[in-house]
C-alpha cells in the first residue's frame, strides 16, 4: 500500500506585488478581492445610472465565449459598459487594460481592477503580448472578454491585434458603440461631467468573426451608432484625436 | 499628552510604552546614521520598511486595546492567507473561513478579556473543521487540508491572539512591548552576528542559522533582558528574568524555524512580498507565533499578571 503524502501547490504570485496581482489572468481566486469586485462593480453600475441619462439599445447574446469589441474615448466607456449588462452577464465580463497606464502602481491597480474588473495588457511589449493570449485563449474557461480594439482613447480606428486573436481563437464578437461618454469624461480632465446623456448599442453577435473584416466592420459600426470625437469622414480614416491637453 | 509631558525622564520608567517608543524613535535614528555612514549594500530597503511597521504598531498601542486588537486581527488573518497560500490551503474556502473566524473570535474575547473562552475557542474550531470534510462528502486531500486548517487556526488564531492577550495584562504594556520588540531584535541579531560571524550552520531548515549567532543573539537578549528588567518585571526574581530572556531567544528561534518548514516543504523563499527585504507578513511573525504565548502562560503561571 502506497503511502498517501502531503503535495502542496502554492499559488503561482506569492511574489508578485499587489498590482502585478491585481492585474494577472487567469485571476487566482481570493475571497477579499472577489467580495469587493463583486460588490465594486455593482456600485459603480448604480453610481454610472444614477449620475448619467442611460440609453441601451440592443442586448448581449447569451453565449459563453463573447469579446465585446467598443470604440474608446474616456475613462467612462468600461463603466458605462458594464452597467448596461445584467447582472448575470457583468460579472462574468473581464477587460482589459493597459499595463503601462493601470497596473504600475496599487491605487490606479486597485481601482480599474475593483470597479472595471480589469486585467492587465502589456501594449509595450504587443506582438509577444499576442503570442501569450493567443497560447492562453485556448486553455481558459469560457468567459467574456472587454477589449478596445483601437488600443488607446487617442486613436479612432480598430486594430487587428487581440481584437484578431480573440476571434480566430473561436470567440463571438459583439460589437459595441459608445455615445456621449467622450463629452461626459474627456479625455485631460480630471473629473466627469454628470447628468448627460449616455448611449450603449450593441450591435448583431459575429459568430464567425474570423472571416470578417473586423476593423472596416467595427468603424462602420462606430461611426453608425457611436459618437466618434474628431472623426472626420470614415473614408478619411482619422487616426487620432486632435490633440487635448 | 503634550510633548514636556512625553519626554518628562522622571516619570519614564513607570510609563513602558513612552519608554519603549523613545527608546525605538532613539535606535531608528542611530540605526539609520550607523547605515548612511557604513554604506551597507540592500540593508535600506528592509529599513524602510522598518519605518512603517513600527509606527504602525506603535500608533495602534497609543490608540488603546481595541485599536491594537484590531491590528492584530487583521495582520494575522492576512498572514493567515499567505500560508494558506502557500500550502494551496487557499482552494479550500470552507477551511480558510473556519480559520479567518477563528481568528477574529479570538482576538474578540482576548479584547474581552475572557480567558475561558479565548481558551476554549481553538477546540470549537477543530471541531467545526472536523466537520468540513462531512458537509462536503470528500475525502481526497480532506486529510492534508484538515490539518493544514488546524495548523493555521492554531498558529495564526490562537497564538498571534495572545498578543492582544497581553495588552490586557494587569502590569501593562511593559510584557506586550518587551515580547514584540525583543523578538524582532532577536531575529535581526541573529540575522547580522550570522553574517558577521557565523561559521556553523545547525539546521538544514534555515540556511541562515548558525551556531554562533543563535548564541550570540541568544546572550546578547538575555543581557537586554536583565537590562529592562527593573521597569518590565519588577518584583521577578533574576531566575524569572533569565526564562523569560531564554523565552524569547529560544521561542523565537523555534518559530521561524517551523514556518521555515513550512516554507521548506511547499518549495518556496519567502510567504509573500508584501514587506519589501522581509518577505511576508509571515515571515516578520514567525518568532512571535511562539514566543507571545509561551512567554504569556509561562511568565503568567510564575508571577501572574493575566486576567483569568
Amino acid at each position: 500500500m502506497s503511502e498517501p503524502r502531503f503535495e502542496y501547490e502554492p499559488f503561482p504570485d506569492l511574489d508578485l506585488p499587489l498590482a502585478a496581482r491585481l492585474g494577472q489572468y487567469p485571476r487566482q481566486p481570493d475571497l477579499l478581492l472577489d467580495t469587493a469586485r463583486a460588490l465594486g462593480r455593482r456600485l459603480a453600475a448604480t453610481a454610472l445610472r444614477l449620475q448619467f441619462r442611460f440609453e441601451v439599445v440592443g442586448a448581449a447574446p447569451d453565449l459563453p465565449r463573447v469579446a465585446i469589441m467598443a470604440n474608446h474615448q474616456s475613462h467612462l466607456d468600461t463603466l458605462a459598459i458594464l452597467a448596461a449588462l445584467p447582472e448575470r452577464d457583468r460579472r462574468r465580463v473581464t477587460v482589459l487594460a493597459a499595463r503601462d497606464y493601470f497596473f504600475e502602481r496599487p491605487a490606479p491597480a486597485l481601482l480599474a481592477n475593483l470597479l472595471g474588473q480589469a486585467v492587465a495588457f502589456d501594449r509595450g511589449s504587443e506582438l509577444a503580448e499576442l503570442h501569450r493570449w493567443a497560447r492562453l485563449l485556448p486553455t481558459i474557461e469560457p468567459g467574456w472578454f472587454l477589449i478596445y480594439p483601437s488600443g488607446s482613447r487617442k486613436r479612432l480606428v480598430p486594430q487587428a491585434g487581440l481584437a484578431g486573436v480573440l476571434a480566430r481563437s473561436g470567440w463571438t464578437v459583439l460589437p459595441t458603440a459608445l455615445a456621449g461618454t467622450a463629452e461626459a469624461w474627456p479625455i485631460g480632465h480630471a473629473l466627469w461631467r454628470p447628468f448627460r446623456t449616455v448611449r450603449v448599442t450593441f450591435g448583431e453577435p459575429i459568430t464567425d468573426a474570423a472571416e470578417h473584416d473586423l476593423p472596416r466592420e467595427l468603424l462602420a459600426f462606430w461611426a453608425e451608432h457611436g459618437h466618434l470625437v474628431g472623426a472626420g469622414a470614415l473614408d478619411g480614416r482619422p487616426t487620432e484625436v486632435p490633440h487635448e491637453p | 499628552m503634550d510633548i514636556d509631558a512625553i519626554l518628562d525622564l522622571g516619570t519614564l520608567s513607570s510609563d513602558p510604552l513612552r519608554l519603549y517608543t523613545l527608546a525605538t524613535v532613539v535606535t531608528v535614528i542611530v540605526t539609520t546614521g550607523l547605515l548612511a555612514v557604513l554604506r551597507l549594500p540592500g540593508a535600506w530597503i528592509p529599513l524602510r520598511t522598518w519605518f512603517v511597521i513600527l509606527p504602525v504598531a506603535l500608533g495602534a498601542m497609543w490608540l488603546g486595546q481595541g485599536a491594537w486588537t484590531l491590528l492584530v486581527a487583521v495582520v494575522s488573518v492576512l498572514a493567515f492567507k499567505e500560508y494558506a497560500r502557500v500550502t494551496g490551503l487557499y482552494r479550500e474556502t470552507l477551511f480558510v473561513l473556519l480559520a479567518y473566524g477563528a481568528i477574529i473570535t479570538q482576538n474578540l474575547f482576548a479584547y474581552l478579556g475572557r480567558y475561558d473562552v479565548f481558551m476554549a475557542i481553538p477546540t470549537w474550531t477543530v471541531l467545526a473543521m472536523a466537520l468540513v470534510p462531512i458537509v462536503l462528502r470528500r475525502t481526497e486531500g480532506m486529510l492534508q487540508w484538515f490539518a493544514l486548517a488546524i495548523v493555521g487556526a492554531i498558529f495564526y488564531g490562537y497564538f498571534l491572539a495572545h498578543l492582544s492577550y497581553l495588552y490586557g495584562s494587569s502590569t501593562g504594556l511593559g510584557y506586550l512591548l518587551f515580547v514584540l520588540l525583543m523578538t524582532q531584535l532577536n531575529d535581526a541579531l541573529q540575522f547580522i552576528y550570522g553574517k558577521a560571524v557565523g561559521r556553523h550552520r545547525w539546521t538544514p531548515l534555515s540556511p541562515n542559522k548558525t551556531v554562533e549567532g543563535s548564541l550570540l543573539a541568544g546572550a546578547t537578549i538575555v543581557g537586554l533582558t536583565f537590562l529592562q528588567a527593573p521597569i518590565v518585571f519588577p518584583g521577578v526574581p533574576p531566575w524569572g528574568v533569565l526564562v523569560a530572556g531564554l523565552i524569547i531567544t529560544i521561542g523565537g528561534q523555534v518559530g521561524d524555524l517551523t514556518m521555515a518548514n513550512v516554507k521548506r516543504n511547499a518549495g518556496v523563499k519567502d510567504f509573500g512580498a508584501v514587506l519589501p527585504g522581509h518577505g511576508g507578513l509571515t515571515d516578520r511573525l514567525n518568532s512571535l507565533m511562539i514566543t507571545a504565548p509561551a512567554f504569556a502562560h509561562i511568565m503568567g503561571y510564575l508571577f501572574g499578571g493575566f486576567p483569568s
